[in-house]
């Protein structure tokens, strides 16, 4: 890093050195595609957000818990004949109306195992084991991304968040933003400290570094963290730095709390709250991006799904397939795409969980591929290896 | 006489030196740390100001009879309350109300969205001082500890049996668990501080146990002796804290260990269950349920424990304790956490047979770590999680008078809410789970805030960066304070120097 770069961070002419950087025109398709994957931590109830309704033996397997059919009180919104959505879902249902959402069902990562940190850590590292690689499959997509689409921009990527998820951590540049309550330290002050962390300790520059570029990139944001959902917030947030000229193109946001070993039944329930948030979440990208939004995909995914039959405190427990969400302007969608597995007692995984018949891979792998246009082979090599069995699902993104 | 080492035992096993601390611990750094390593003959006086785990326990109740939906003093009941929004008609439990909630779903959401909220306001409304008093007072019994090393095992044993306030009926119970459950076993046996979890509100409540009936307990097959209410909520077996005593407290993941067994452990422990606040003797709140425990013998891990109520838990969870993995996972934790985040695996090995061998004694095992070369290399390999930060800013500067309040606030924007842990594995504990742009870009917020306010004080930064870090204090750190433009500049870089932020 330059010395002339350490000045420009720092300096008051931050963002004023933004609007002067060059830009080379390139076709919007291939510049203006943007990527934002949401992990929902603590394994969300597939079956109570996207509830199987037209399978006759749907009510049976989850008594207790099952979403009545659509059309009844409280029913959910129907999908098609056999699936609907939860009724807390209302914008979501809209963009399938739109077709610009696909639901996936009976998906799961390969983990089959029941713990939570496992789970997520390998979804996020992008092997087929916990702890099988140091870095995250995203953070590796963002090192094969096409020229056009890289030039320009010092950060590729952002995580929503106060720590960087694994998802998003490695070699490729990439940053974090989360809400400020504090007043900023002065320029000069930064350029001291950050001049001594480049002579000390390499880990603290990359990240305060990475830090003052955000914060440049978000000073139209004042009041971003005042009230409302947190959800929210970080969703608004999230539109605003993909939207900006040389801002990343990829971001991570994470939503937690969907362990819902108990209290899964009755009105506004601990599921049902999330479930409005994350719906109120997604809208806040769209309106937030405006005509970026005919660019952008939202991919939604967790660690795993929950137990089919309630458990013995109005709850569930940790199970295996779930449901998964692509959402978006560039999406091909109103359309559920589920090799359905069925419900009775012999077709349950392990006797207790929806069965998974499809890989969380196989979409990401086609997010990258036909949305970020990142290289089939380097995907199969670096970003997931051990992926040959998962084939990127095909025509899940419009063509320009 | 050693400084450097004085300097590693403040701040690599305590939490940061205050003013005089160093030259006062220079003749035996090492036998200072081990004299730490006995029981604390009374609590730190701010600790005798949280509430009793009774009381603790209470408050949720009461807050519940403050909003006037429901009088009732059994936590299920309460839990039960909370969870549906608060609405009074669905304690009814005429019909089968509850299933009938159940399956209507987010159907009522329009006519529910209203009221949830104002009961969420009104948690935080109600909970917002006590719960920032506990916060002081455990920031206030760090910043003046005499024994710093035992105050980072409480926090270590504290976040490895983590209760959350995610979960808000544990908000009153997370901060007298650490001191009830683990301050009296930080220098005593693994075994009995996990049984004491086992045996707290806090932790039966976070991990769902005390709603967990074995499948074929008579309760299970009588649920005319539960109270309406519970009767759609306590209907058999949950696995939650059973599956973490093995993933988390004990043997540690991918130990070994089967999804039949933890099965069989949640079967094992059923029935231990709570008091209500109204019920209790005294303090302690846990009752064993015969009629909600499973009968019959269980196998776990190749062992097959005979039913004997509330004892076949005891045995089971004793020799958890025992297992060799559990002393491998718990040394391996140790070491990750005083000596790197790849802990080297000969340190990890002595310090597992040090536990082993002195029967899961938790002071021997301390004192193994003391005892490890690779943690006294002179290199601090570990990053300050954002409390011990706070805390070792605060000893540097001779204390600060901060309110629980703003530490909320501060540690909250770096990232970890106090007694908010997001899961049941607790706060990270290697560095890349803090030191992202923006936990960093926070830090050096906090500090420039704090130098200016302190810029009338008049201290010299380089006199408290000496005091603080001793032989720590590197060439580079010294002369970028030196060359600061002002004290308080000078004192910002300090607090923001790897020097300072690693241990």
């Amino acid at each position: 890093m330059t010395l002339d770069r350490r000045q420009w961070l720092a300096g008051a002419g931050a963002v004023a050195g933004l609007a002067m950087a060059p830009r080379i025109a390139f076709a919007a398709a291939e510049t203006d595609r943007r990527l934002v994957v949401i992990m929902l931590r603590g394994a969300m109830d597939g079956l109570s957000a996207v509830p199987a309704s037209g399978d006759p033996d749907y009510e049976t397997a989850r008594t207790g818990l099952a979403i009545p059919k659509p059309g009844a009180v409280g029913g959910g919104l129907a999908l098609d004949t056999t699936f609907a959505l939860n009724p807390a879902l209302t914008h979501l249902a809209e963009r399938y109306a739109a077709k610009e959402a696909i639901v996936f069902h009976a998906i799961a990562s390969p983990y089959r195992d029941r713990s939570h940190f496992d789970g997520q850590n390998l979804l996020e590292n992008g092997s087929t084991r916990p702890y099988g690689l140091a870095d995250g499959w995203l953070n590796r997509a963002l090192g094969d991304l096409p020229g056009p689409l890289k030039t320009g921009r010092s950060e590729l990527g952002i995580a929503l968040a106060p720590a960087m998820p694994l998802m998003l951590r490695g070699d490729a540049p990439v940053t974090s933003w989360s809400p400020s309550i504090l007043p900023g330290p002065s320029a000069d002050l930064v350029r001291r400290v950050s001049a001594l962390y480049a002579a000390t300790d390499p880990k603290l520059d990359s990240a305060l570094e990475a830090a003052a570029q955000a914060n440049a990139a978000a000073d139209d944001m004042s009041g971003a963290g005042a009230g409302g959902d947190a959800f929210v917030t970080l969703m608004t947030a999230a539109a605003k730095f993909l939207s900006q000229p040389n801002g990343p193109c990829v971001a991570m946001v994470d939503s937690t709390g969907w362990d819902t070993h108990a209290g899964e039944t009755g009105p506004y329930n601990v599921l049902t709250r999330n479930l409005i948030g994350l719906d109120a979440g997604i809208e806040a990208l769209r309106t937030g991006l405006g005509p970026r939004w005919s660019q952008t995909a939202v991919l939604v995914m967790t660690e795993f799904g929950r137990t089919v039959a309630m458990n013995g405190t109005a709850g569930s427990d940790h199970g295996t397939a779930s449901a998964a969400f692509l959402i978006g302007g560039a999406v091909a969608g109103g359309r559920v795409m589920a090799d359905w597995p069925g419900l009775k007692p012999a077709y349950l995984y392990a006797g207790r969980d929806l069965t998974p018949t499809a890989d969380l891979r196989q979409v990401a792998k086609a997010a990258l591929r036909d949305h970020l246009g990142v290289e089939p082979a380097y995907i199969d090599r670096v970003v997931f290896p051990e992926s040959a069995s998962a084939k990127p699902f095909d025509g899940l993104f419009r063509t320009a | 006489m050693s400084l450097d080492e004085a300097a590693i035992a403040a701040n690599r096993f305590g939490l940061g030196a205050r003013p005089g601390d160093l030259a006062a611990i220079a003749g035996d750094p090492r036998g200072w740390l081990k004299a730490q390593l006995t029981p604390e003959t009374a609590l730190p006086a701010p600790m005798m100001r949280l509430p009793s785990t009774a009381a603790a326990s209470g408050e949720f109740t009461k807050w519940l009879v403050s909003l006037g939906i429901g009088a009732g003093g059994d936590p299920g009941k309460l839990a039960a309350l909370y969870r549906n929004g608060g609405k009074p008609a669905d304690m009814s439990g005429a019909g089968g109300g509850a299933m009938a909630g159940a399956s209507s779903g987010g159907g009522n959401m329009a006519a529910g969205a209203a009221q949830p909220l104002s009961v969420e306001q009104s948690y935080v409304k109600y909970f917002s001082a006590g719960y920032a008093d506990a916060v002081q007072a455990r920031f206030q019994t760090a910043v003046a500890s005499e024994r710093p090393f035992f105050e980072r095992l409480s926090r270590f044993w504290a976040n490895h049996f983590t209760v959350s306030a995610a979960k808000p009926e544990i908000i009153t119970l997370a901060p007298v668990f650490e001191r009830d459950v683990v301050r009296p076993h930080v220098t005593g046996l693994f075994a009995e501080m996990l049984l004491a979890s086992c045996r707290h509100p806090a932790m039966l409540e976070y991990l769902d146990n005390y709603l967990s009936i074995g499948p074929n307990s008579p309760l299970a097959h009588n649920p005319q002796y539960l109270p309406k209410y519970l009767r759609d909520r306590m209907t058999g077996l949950n696995e939650n804290l059973g599956r973490e005593l093995l993933e988390l407290h004990t043997l540690g993941v991918r130990s070994g260990y089967t999804q039949t067994d933890v099965t069989n452990l949640a079967k094992i422990i059923t029935g231990w269950s709570l008091y209500g606040p109204n019920q209790a003797r005294g303090n302690d709140l846990f009752h064993f349920v015969d009629f909600a425990h499973e009968p019959g013998p269980q196998t776990l891990l190749f062992k097959t424990y005979p039913d004997t109520g509330e004892a076949q838990g005891v045995a089971a969870l004793v020799d958890l304790a025992n297992h060799p993995a559990t002393a491998h996972h718990l040394a391996a934790k140790l070491a990750r956490h005083f000596i790197a985040d790849d802990p080297p695996p000969a340190a990890v090995d002595r310090i597992a047979a040090a536990y082993s061998g002195s029967g899961g004694d938790l002071a021997k095992t301390a004192a193994a770590v003391v005892d490890s070369p690779e943690a006294w290399a002179p290199q601090a390999a570990k990053l300050k999680t954002p409390d011990e930060y706070l805390v070792s800013s605060a000893r540097a500067l001779g204390g600060l008078p901060l309110t629980g309040e703003q530490i909320v606030a501060l540690l909250d924007r770096m990232g970890q809410r106090p007694y908010w842990p997001p899961g049941p594995d607790g706060w990270p504990d290697i560095q890349d789970g803090w030191i992202a742009a923006d936990a960093v870009w926070k830090r050096l917020e906090w500090a420039t805030a704090l130098s200016q306010r302190l810029a009338a004080a008049n201290m010299d930064p380089t006199t408290l960066a000496e005091a603080s870090l001793g032989p720590g204090l590197t060439p580079a750190t010294r002369q970028a304070i030196h060359a600061a433009e002002s004290p308080a500049q000078g004192l910002a870089i300090f607090l923001v120097s790897s020097d300072f932020q690693r241990r």
